[in-house]
């Protein structure tokens, strides 16, 4: 049995406009040990379905249905007090921004303990010596003293690590970092991430990374889910999704990385994707990505939505047109 | 010959320039390593918003005269070696002497004295009503606020209800309620129309608090929903705290001695600035000093507290603190 089982989940939000379908179906698996990637432009739902995982999703959200298994246990119809046991506790979360991410009027000591006091019940000099080890395992030099300090004396890449010592500090089972290296500068993400690797090893934690950062995932990721208008259009161990891209849109994704080596780079352009993601209060009703598919129009591409299925063992794809079985030419592309 | 000579000389001199530069370098750095290291142990937000503080000389000079208020009402009146409500019309209408530093009443008590009694009933019912304003207004604006929804909306068109209510009429009616006066019925009076606006902007305060990463954060690691208000929401707002208090002190005080002027607070024999105040209006043609003084001292407090508050506001103003 999988760590974590979520399947057929759907996060609505209610605005005045009408219901924004955030997260819309998605389902996937993960294995303890494993590391799962996911990927997907802004506004895709990666973040949301993050959040309902937790049980944080605020108003106006809702999660509407489907299911969380966390080991075993149904998350999704825990009540608020329940919900707080887990948090933190077996499921532990590292948000994007590590500079709003700490209260700016406690003392990072303060925060870190206010972690270990409410799940492990230490009393507050174990919590303090705790909280100093945690500091030390991060690479946060002179921890002892640093303990007292104010967020606002740490940079960065410290707050991030500070982030993390507070994430793992009750020894979580699941560690869900929602793009953890966005807002760091490229030096720092190196540091960042090598650091959740250790630590994911030591501790013996089973990971969902969510990012936009493709080389990211590339590193780090076992299996990679790429998610679409709030959708999971590409399930995929990380080589074979790298390798061999099915969906129309993890192509384009992988296509639109620049390259830094090779012909012509300093003078091609840059290739994007046409078109802009959906509204996603009202998404095309059948394929999402249709509007945007060099290969959609074939056939009843803005007729039939596409099931996922698995084209070959371990990768799914939502498509109609997975590379593989792919025979005719883009639609009104000259050379593919 | 002289070309190499030149050569080599401009030579040396570089390499000399070179090496006091990577000297300096070197310095520095240490200097700098051995500066940031003592730094970082010490400084906190409370620390740099002291520093503010101190910078502003308005306010350090208004603290010092609230502290001077502070220690006159406090300490005269045990020192003293008259009686404040013993009468002897021997010596009414004495005016400003060394024997008598602000003169005495109609009779003949040492208004340097009653004066300060006086203070020291305008401060306490000036203290106990700001907290209670405080409390009141903290507790229904946080909670108002933080649960967001229908409670908000519900408490707050309540609140847009009550802030119709002029101020004084709804004291008055208030005491007129009670029937008597006394310290609590006045504290009362002066908190039940006066916590509205401290009310509102601890609901701002929270509703965008709340907002923040780091809430989102706390609940990440498990805590409470109460927990989140308490320890991460109102510690945030405590400068917003400090500077109202000494905002609403002011008003309160100048409301206890308008009452007491108009003769609905505090009754004589005892005093409050307020009644001495309306004791001098009677006489304030043939003895002016017994209004002039009263008023004064209102006066003092309110600057005081002014400046006060006034500097606290730029000391602890968070988009200040983000730098």
């Amino acid at each position: 049995m999988a760590l974590l089982e979520v399947s057929d989940l759907r996060t609505y939000f209610k605005t005045r406009e009408g219901e924004v379908h955030a997260v819309d179906g998605v389902s996937f698996n993960v294995e303890e040990g494993k590391v799962l990637g996911i990927v997907g432009e802004s506004g895709c739902g990666k973040s949301v379905t993050s959040l309902s995982i937790m049980g944080l999703v605020q108003n106006p959200g809702r999660v509407v249905s489907g299911s969380v298994l966390f080991d075993g246990r149904e998350l999704t119809t825990l009540t608020d007090r329940e919900l707080e046991d887990v948090r933190g506790r077996s499921i532990a979360m590292i948000f994007q921004d590590p500079m709003t991410s700490l209260n700016p009027v406690l003392t990072i000591g303060t925060q870190i303990t206010e972690t270990l006091r409410r799940h492990m019940n230490l009393s507050s000099a174990d919590a303090k010596k705790r909280a100093i080890e945690l500091l030390e395992e991060v690479h946060i030099p002179d921890a002892a003293r640093r303990l007292s300090d104010y967020p606002h004396r740490f940079s960065g890449g410290m707050r991030q690590r500070v982030m993390i010592a507070m994430a793992i500090s009750c020894n979580p089972r699941l560690l869900i970092a929602d793009e953890p290296t966005t807002a760091l500068d490229v030096t720092v993400q190196a540091g960042v991430l090598d650091l959740l690797d250790e630590l994911r090893i030591q501790h013996n934690m089973t990971m969902m990374m969510i990012t936009h950062n493709m080389g990211v995932v590339a590193e780090v990721a076992d299996d990679i889910l790429v998610m679409y208008a709030g959708q999971v259009v590409e399930q995929a161990p990380a080589m074979d999704l790298f390798g061999r891209p099915e969906h129309p849109y993890t192509e384009a994704l992988l296509a639109s990385l620049p390259h830094l080596e090779g012909e012509n780079v300093r003078n091609g352009r840059l290739v994007s994707i046409p078109g802009r993601p959906p509204d996603l209060l009202a998404p095309p009703e059948a394929c999402r990505f249709a509007p945007r598919c060099k290969y959609a129009g074939l056939d009843d591409c803005n007729v039939v939505a596409p099931e996922l299925r698995e084209v070959r063992t371990g990768h799914w794809v939502r498509s109609a047109h997975p590379t593989s079985e792919r025979t005719a030419v883009p639609v009104g592309a000259g050379a593919p | 010959m002289a070309a190499t000579d030149q050569r080599e000389a401009a030579f040396e001199a570089a390499s000399s320039r070179r090496r006091d530069f990577e000297e300096t370098l070197t310095r520095t750095a240490e200097a700098r390593g051995t500066e940031a290291g003592a730094a970082l142990g010490r400084a906190s937000l409370w620390k740099d918003a002291y520093y503010r503080f101190i910078a502003n000389k308005a306010s350090v000079v208004a603290s010092f005269a609230f502290v001077v208020l502070l220690a006159y009402v406090i300490f005269v009146p045990i020192f003293s070696r008259y009686d404040p409500y013993e009468v002897d019309f021997a010596q009414a209408y004495s005016p400003p002497s060394t024997e008598h530093f602000f003169g005495t009443d109609q009779f003949g008590r040492d208004l340097f004295l009653r004066t300060a009694l006086g203070g020291r009933v305008s401060f306490a019912i000036g203290f106990a009503a700001t907290f209670a304003i405080m409390f009141i207004g903290i507790t229904y604006g946080a909670v108002s606020g933080f649960v967001g929804g229908r409670l908000d909306n519900g408490l707050m068109r309540f609140l847009d209800a009550l802030y119709g209510l002029p101020y004084l009429p709804f004291a008055i009616i208030t005491l007129a309620i009670f029937g008597t006066v006394n310290f609590w019925t006045m504290v009362v009076a002066l908190t039940i129309a006066s916590w509205f606006t401290t009310a509102r902007v601890m609901r701002g305060q929270i509703i965008t608090l709340k907002e923040n990463d780091y809430v989102r954060a706390a609940y990440a690691v498990g805590a409470p929903r109460r927990r989140v208000l308490f320890r991460h929401l109102l510690v945030n707002t405590l400068g917003v705290i400090i500077v109202f208090v000494f905002l609403e002190l002011p008003g309160v005080i100048l409301g206890e001695a308008f009452l007491s002027f108009i003769g609905l607070g505090i009754s004589p024999p005892k005093a409050s600035w307020g009644t001495l105040a309306q004791e001098g209006y009677v006489e304030y043609q043939a003895h002016p000093y017994i209004i002039v003084i009263p008023s004064l001292m209102i006066a003092w407090l309110i600057l005081s507290a002014f400046f006060i508050a006034d500097g606290l506001r730029d000391a602890l103003d968070p988009r200040m603190k983000e730098t």
